[in-house]
């Protein structure tokens, strides 16, 4: 007993040391608010009225709002508190405050405050400073208050007469001019708190509620009218507004919104028409957006002149965290949420989402390595370290963590239940069993590109739950430091150290009329070939205002070629040979009109045919969920279709199309004719509709001079001996077609690639299987079989028993010795080639690395235009829970794991050297039962690695594991008949690449490859990898991508693509997984 | 429930804190019917704590019993064995050592052993049951020593047919698919929206019945949401009792009997990011909270009381199944789903839906079964206090007979807007037939 004790204090002690004094970290000092003279402490006293319980937000925090309110060139300190008053803290310079909240008069009267901003509303030069505040619930009485700033070091609460007193469920407002007319106008996020006992239909939004729905106030003359009905904002029960930002996101001239609503409630994205009012676009401009969105902000950060947005949700990363906390929906769930409720695709982790212009926003978290930061409340985005490029810091932290599945299953019941129905106390024991949920705040160094790297030693440890963050430049030595307002804590003070090691430009516009401090102003810096681009809408992050001034970092550039100031009235101005580490003070002068169209690409290479030349084919998938039935393997099999073939069907001389059909879906058949295409099916094949068609193959097999058919079965329904799992064949007849014979197969097939391999004359083929059904993690045996006068016989492949999952095969002379081989890739597997040697084929291995992936696709392309062939491979893509790398792999443990007759896969993934299961204790226990006996609480699950796991689930017998060692998609370089594999760059890595088709599609008199793919067979954990819109890839390893240039297949599988002519015309067909073909004429 | 846990603890405690003399003689191992009553409650606890669905919960009740009263059997001229009578159950070992083999007390580790298998906190038994052992191993160490040993030895045995039940293949079995497009096909419910639960119990081997379809009832009434229907009706007709039965209030009959029979080991609630659980006793552990009652009150010796527990939790277990099979047969829409649908969007019923369709209702079918085969124990002019649910704080029902008891628990599921008339009616007489198929069926005692 007494050494615990001795442990207990040394404990103590430990933490005494660790938490005294400020910490250094390698970019951010913490100085210590007490020693800066900022006294403030947001300290919140939870009473048997009011406590997490009562109020779901009650752990939100209060605001922050950066800027220097008397004009001394010091940024000052405003700082809200929920309970406690706010405080105004005036820099004197020296990073030390003088505490002015008093004299002021500042400190409020609401009993709830929430966020802060500080914006010229009266717009007579001086910042003046709005809080929000919740009314109306919990007790809670006053009013949102805006401080008047006097200029004498005073401000008057003037709410009222400028009809800004709302008393309402509020968290943020933003002051910008939405209408162009010169004064700034106000958006005041609002949130729900609608019980979460049901979603509700969607359309709850669309019925307007005074505490709950936001709202758009039009400052008419210093008074401010709400428009929000006019306007078209939502302002529904169900708006748990959370974040919002604001930028110009479609470069039209006109700030755009985007709204973060926590739980089911979709997100909302309000692009501004330009006459007053909005359109809520979010479904058009986004494939999926952040489940419980909290905190967002918006920035360029990868150059390309387009502001980008990160919106913040709670995964954590920590095993243990993550593996006791509740998740994600499952399959069904969300079908439900999304089909029947009409909410939009959400899930549980932060978003970021590349803007695409016009056409919308790609989404890379998990790519981009800022998926899973906890629970998380600010985003900020800046150039930290001043390298010219966009960081990212994160803030993060909640007293108690609600959502502990052990809380929610076994400690609440007993302890809470009553106290709940009969006290509303929460019962401190029951509170004290839910575990802290501390988090670290987070910075991550961007590349200016799509990645971010976590930089844990930019800032000493924290051990503070932070909420609002705003950053300014407080010490004026030209880099951003950051103010956190912390829960019962002083403020965090981070004051950056990079000086002149990373060089600058501060830009504060100063604008004319109502709108002095020029919010809304656009800067474009540019040096040589680089660009940088920023919006001035102080507003970030997480109920905070941060310095209203515009903060480029620059590396060691000393003069940028040029800055081009947009004014909020579509005026420009360009200044030339500008000086680096320098804070430019810029007005409006010389200014020409800016001409918002004229930045629109006009280069189209794709363009849509609308009457589709009369294909008018829709992919309907039928209903089969594979995770209903094998519920813990990785991804889908079921969805592979469907099959496209191309082939001259009715022997005229002019390419028809069949398209496969879905499982108990028709096939159906194109003729071409002069006109255009007629759907005319054969009664055959149209009426083998039981089988699902994923692959199909036009060519004349039996040497009777017309095209005969083969096709594909697959489906991943269908099952043991099931007929509906053989290939089919069909021969071409007077009238049509007839079914012949052909080797069965009961396996779920994947690809056909026909090939006189024998050099007898006739076509042989490789059928490619890629599942098994009802037994994921086998792998099925591929055929090869040898055509003799149009009659098929399996002949044996060597050593492809079980090869891997084959998703797509090619002949192709690969050794340059005149004869065609094969190539076979897929998943689970290396790309594998077999020689053909006069007709037999032997198996040979010139990889000289061993890329192991989830191969989708694969097409012969001299990408170095060094005269040999190299091989283009399509892979599963960065953007997924899946990680791999060859120290590391992708590992599925294949293995009928509870003896029960039926085979199970547990995937794992590394994470800090240690393999971990990827699904969670839920879903594992759902099949292996005996796992709810090994561990009995979510918190003795958590953590558990791989090796661990097996151990207590110990089959009888010993677990197959495959591995993958490579996600992204890449091409094999062709050294002398050796070949090494090289990865493409970023966009191509979003999304699963399915198909390529080759062409110069430019027109240069070089060929490109174009790619395309997105597939949604995942669970939510995975989200949905729907983010690529498609790139051409130039030989020389350039990525174009396609969105810019007609063709933008974001948010739809792609399975084809078929280079068609017609008319002397060349078309492009895209074959896409349950959704319309679609057609584009080329260049 | 709760005093006897506390007087055997404290037994216990007697006896650790006074110290057993070595020398003292060897006394008879006494196991009394509370002993039975108080493993049985024990397994109940950790049931709840664990968050069994009902029809596994009733499959944790029965082959503990029956493993027990096997054991009971064999010493007891006046019971007989369910060899040949229980689908697969092949006799148990007979004892190789006899020396001071005490029956009652190796069918009770018998029946705390095979409940420790089937429930996941293992440890919340194992400790009640060391305590226990070190009693009895204080009072006569050869005696609780081949007792235990010959216990174990029947767990073996009724552990390896019970595996074979189908229960472990049954995990691995495909989920309910929902498909929202089919207007009458059950859909998840809020607020957890779960997964339909177990959807191929019809799969587990019954222990009497023939087959889970054997007591197929007719089918529910057509769907159909045009008003004059039957299907229409009977929607409406939950509708209008919940409006009813609210403008009562809280008070009302209606929802005291509601509440009393809500049974479900899993409420969910959901406050902002806050969630948590209510979690109550399945409406299976409800009746053999009812049967221990019964016992009780009839001056059951150990032997009887366990007979009670075999024959009703038997007719539980087969009753889940038998509805079970149904359920997922006409695989029949909540009324919540309905009503917000077509009457009102916000409504919500006294009760939390339970996750899996609606027809027929467990409780109802369960309860049916569960009240005649405690009738054919005990008579049918018996009445009692049910006191079940008083750790729940639903207070103490008193009930007339066991059939009148399973009245109120079938019409409880409409009053709590779970469950549909035809659901709560056909459903009594379900269990009822199959409750008299196994009274017919079963010879136990001699």
């Amino acid at each position: 007993m007494a050494w615990r004790i001795r442990a207990l204090i040394s404990g103590l002690a430990f933490i005494g040391l660790s938490s005294c004094g400020p910490e250094e970290g390698s970019l951010f000092e913490s100085r210590s608010a007490k020693s800066s003279g900022i006294s403030f402490e947001n300290t919140q006293t939870p009473t048997e009225d009011l406590n997490i319980l009562d109020y779901l937000y009650f752990y939100n925090g209060g605001g922050v709002a950066l800027g220097d309110i008397n004009n001394d060139g010091l940024v000052d300190v405003f700082l809200s508190g929920n309970q406690t008053p706010n405080a105004l803290y005036l820099n004197q310079g020296n990073l030390q405050f003088e505490d002015i909240s008093q004299t002021a008069g500042v400190q409020g009267q609401s009993s709830w405050n929430t966020g802060a901003t500080m914006a010229d509303v009266n717009g007579d030069g001086l910042l003046d400073i709005y809080v929000c505040a919740v009314v109306g619930l919990n007790g809670f009485d006053g009013h949102n208050e805006l401080y008047v700033n006097q200029g004498n070091g005073k401000f008057t609460e003037e709410s009222a007469n400028y009809g800004l007193d709302f008393d309402t469920y509020a968290s943020s407002s933003v002051f910008f001019d939405y209408d162009g007319d010169g004064d700034l106008d106000l958006y005041l996020l609002n949130h729900a708190v609608h019980t979460q006992e049901s979603y509700g239909k969607a359309s709850l939004r669309m019925q307007r509620n005074y505490e709950t729905g936001d709202r758009l106030l039009r400052n008419e003359n210093g008074h401010f009218e709400d428009v929000s009905e006019a306007a078209g904002i939502f302002g529904g029960v169900n708006g748990y507004g959370l974040g919002i930002s604001v930028a110009d996101f479609n470069q039209d001239g006109w700030p755009d919104i985007y709204i973060g609503n926590d739980f089911h409630e979709d997100d909302y994205y309000y692009l501004n028409q330009g006459n007053g009012s909005f359109q809520e676009a979010l479904r058009e401009n986004f494939g999926h957006t952040t489940r419980f969105s909290m905190g967002s902000d918006a920035a360029d950060i990868n150059h390309d002149g387009l502001v980008d947005l990160i919106s913040l949700d709670m995964l954590p990363y920590n095993e243990k965290v993550l593996k006791s906390s509740d998740g994600d929906d499952n399959v069904q769930t969300q079908k439900m949420r999304i089909e029947h409720f009409g909410y939009h695709y959400q899930f549980t982790r932060n978003m970021l989402h590349p803007n695409q212009g016009k056409h919308g926003f790609s989404e890379t978290a998990l790519m981009s390595g800022v998926a899973a930061t906890d629970w998380s409340w600010s985003a900020l985005f800046s150039d930290f370290d001043q390298d010219g490029n966009e960081d990212l810091y994160i803030s993060n932290g909640i007293p108690k963590r609600p959502n502990d599945l052990d809380f929610i299953r076994f400690v609440s019941s007993d302890q809470i239940k009553k106290k709940i129905n009969n006290t509303k106390l929460v019962d401190q024991k029951a509170l004290e069993m839910m575990p802290s949920g501390l988090a670290i705040n987070q910075f991550f160094q961007g590349d200016g590109k799509l990645h971010f790297n976590e930089r844990t030693d930019w800032v000493g440890r924290d051990s503070t739950v932070s909420g609002a963050t705003a950053y300014g430049d407080l010490d004026n030595d030209g880099d951003l430091d950051l103010v956190i307002n912390n829960l019962n804590a002083p403020p965090s003070i981070l004051i950056n150290k990079t000086d002149a090691q990373g060089h600058y430009l501060k830009i504060s516009p100063r604008f004319k009329g109502k709108n002095p401090f020029g919010l809304g102003t656009k800067a474009y810096a540019f040096h040589k070939d680089k660009m940088w681009y920023k919006e001035l809408y102080p507003n970030r992050g997480f109920q905070a205002s941060s310095e209203p001034i515009l903060h480029f970092g620059l590396g060691a550039i000393e003069q940028l070629d040029s800055v081009r100031i947009i004014w909020p009235n579509h005026s420009y101005q360009t200044l030339t040979a500008v000086k680096t580490n320098h804070h430019l003070t810029i007005s409006p002068e010389d200014t020409q009109p800016w001409n918002y169209a004229s930045t629109e690409s006009k280069n189209l290479l794709f363009t849509q045919v609308n009457d589709q030349l009369g294909l008018n084919f829709e992919h309907e998938e039928d209903n089969y969920t594979d995770f209903n039935r094998q519920k813990l393997i990785p991804y889908q099999i079921s969805d592979r279709g469907p099959a496209v073939a191309l082939g001259d069907l009715n022997h005229d001389g002019l390419t028809d199309i069949y398209f496969g059909g879905s499982k108990r879906k028709r096939s159906q058949t194109f003729l071409q004719t002069e006109s255009g295409f007629i759907r005319s099916d054969f009664t055959n094949l149209a009426q083998d509709s039981i089988k699902e068609d994923v692959a199909a193959h036009i060519a004349d097999f039996n040497g009777d001079g017309k095209q005969d058919i083969l096709i594909g079965s697959g489906g991943g329904d269908y099952y043991k001996q099931m007929k509906p799992l053989t290939d089919s064949y069909f021969v071409s007849e007077k009238s049509g077609f007839a079914l012949s014979d052909l080797p069965e197969s009961f396996q779920n097939a994947s690809v056909i690639a026909p090939f006189d391999f024998d050099a007898d004359g006739d076509l042989d083929v490789f059928i490619g299987n890629q599942a098994v059904t009802n037994d994921f993690g086998r792998m099925p045996s591929c055929q090869l079989l040898r055509n003799d006068n149009g009659h098929f016989e399996e002949i044996p492949l060597p050593e492809t028993n079980q090869i891997g999952m084959v998703t797509d095969a090619v002949w192709s002379d690969f050794d340059a010795d005149g004869t065609e081989d094969l190539i076979i890739v897929g998943e689970w597997m290396a790309p594998l080639f077999f020689k053909n040697k006069g007709g037999i084929l032997e198996k040979v291995n010139p990889l000289s690395d061993n890329p192991i992936g989830l191969w989708q696709s694969l097409v012969p392309f001299d990408m170095d235009q060094d005269g040999d062939t190299d091989y283009i491979l399509g892979n599963w893509g960065l953007n997924s829970k899946f990680t791999a790398s060859e120290k590391y792999p992708l590992r599925m443990y294949y293995a009928d794991f509870d003896d029960n007759g039926q085979t199970e896969t547990i995937v794992a993934t590394a994470k800090d050297n240690n393999y971990y299961p990827l699904l969670s204790f839920d879903e594992l226990s759902s099949q292996l039962v005996s796992l709810k006996k090994e561990y009995t609480s979510y918190k003795s699950f958590g953590g558990t690695s791989m090796e661990a796991l097996l151990k207590k689930i110990a089959p009888a017998s010993k677990p197959q594991v495959f591995e993958v060692s490579e996600l992204r998609s890449g091409y094999l370089k062709n050294e002398n008949g050796r070949f090494e594999f090289v990865a493409f760059d970023d966009p191509i890595q979003i999304a699963p690449i399915m198909d390529f088709c080759i062409y110069d599609f430019d027109h240069d008199g070089t060929l490109e490859v174009l790619a395309a793919g997105n597939y949604f067979g995942v669970t939510p954990l995975h989200g949905r990898l729907d983010g690529f819109s498609g790139a051409l890839i130039e030989p020389d390893g350039h990525i174009r991508e396609t969105h810019n240039l007609g063709l933008d297949l974001k948010n739809l599988s792609v399975r084809h693509l078929n280079l068609l002519a017609f008319n002397e015309k060349q078309f492009l067909l895209v074959t896409l997984n349950n959704a319309k073909a679609q057609i584009y004429q080329l260049k | 429930m709760r005093m006897n846990t506390i007087k055997s603890y404290g037994m216990l405690l007697a006896v650790l804190l006074l110290g057993i003399s070595c020398d003292s003689p060897k006394k008879q191992i006494d196991i009394s019917p509370e002993d039975l009553h108080n493993s049985v409650d024990r397994v109940t606890e950790i049931m709840i704590h664990d968050i069994f669905s009902p029809p596994v919960a009733s499959r944790i009740f029965a082959y503990p019993n029956i493993g027990a009263y096997e054991v009971m059997a064999l010493a007891n001229q006046d019971y007989q064995s369910l060899v040949g009578q229980v689908t697969d159950l092949t006799p148990i070992p007979v004892p190789t050592d006899t020396t001071g083999l005490n029956y009652p007390l190796a069918a009770l580790i018998t029946h705390i052993d095979l409940s420790r298998r089937l429930i996941f906190s293992e440890e919340m038994l194992t400790s009640y049951r060391d305590s226990l052992y070190a009693v009895w191993e204080t009072q006569n160490p050869t005696s609780f020593m081949t007792s235990k040993t010959y216990g174990l030895t029947v767990a073996d045995h009724i552990a390896a047919w019970m595996d074979k039940d189908n229960y472990k293949q049954t995990r691995t079995m495909p989920k309910f698919s929902v498909n929202t497009d089919d207007p009458s096909r059950w859909q998840p419910t809020p607020p957890a929206y779960m997964d339909g639960i177990e959807p191929s119990w019809n799969k587990i081997r019954p222990f009497l019945i023939d087959s889970a379809a054997q007591f197929k009832p007719i089918p529910p009434p057509p769907f159909s949401m045009e008003p004059g229907t039957d299907f229409y009706k009977e929607v409406k007709e939950v509708y209008d009792i919940s409006l009813e039965i609210t403008e009562k209030g809280d008070d009302s009959e209606e929802i005291k009997i509601a509440q009393f029979w809500d049974c479900n080991p899993y409420v969910s609630v959901t406050r902002g990011h806050l969630m948590f659980a209510t979690k109550k006793i399945t409406p299976g552990a409800h009746w053999i909270g009812i049967t221990k009652i019964a016992s009780r009150k009839s001056g059951y010796g150990f032997n009887e009381t366990l007979f009670a527990y075999t024959k009703t939790s038997m007719a539980i277990a087969d009753a889940f199944i038998s509805c079970w099979d149904e359920k997922y047969r006409s695989n029949l829409i909540r009324p919540e789903t309905l009503i917000n649908q077509y009457f009102d969007d916000q409504w919500e019923p006294v009760l939390q839906t339970p996750p899996f369709p609606e027809y027929t209702s467990g409780h109802s079918v369960v309860s049916g079964a569960a009240g005649l085969t405690l009738t054919s124990i005990f008579g049918d002019d018996f009445a009692f206090d049910d006191d079940t649910e008083e750790p729940y704080g639903l207070g103490t029902r008193s009930f007339q007979s066991f059939n009148a008891a399973a009245d109120e628990a079938a019409i409880s599921r409409m009053y709590g807007g779970i469950h549909y008339r035809a659901a709560v009616e056909v459903g009594v007489d379900q269990g009822r037939n199959l409750g008299q198929f196994v009274i017919d069926k079963l010879k136990m005692r001699k």
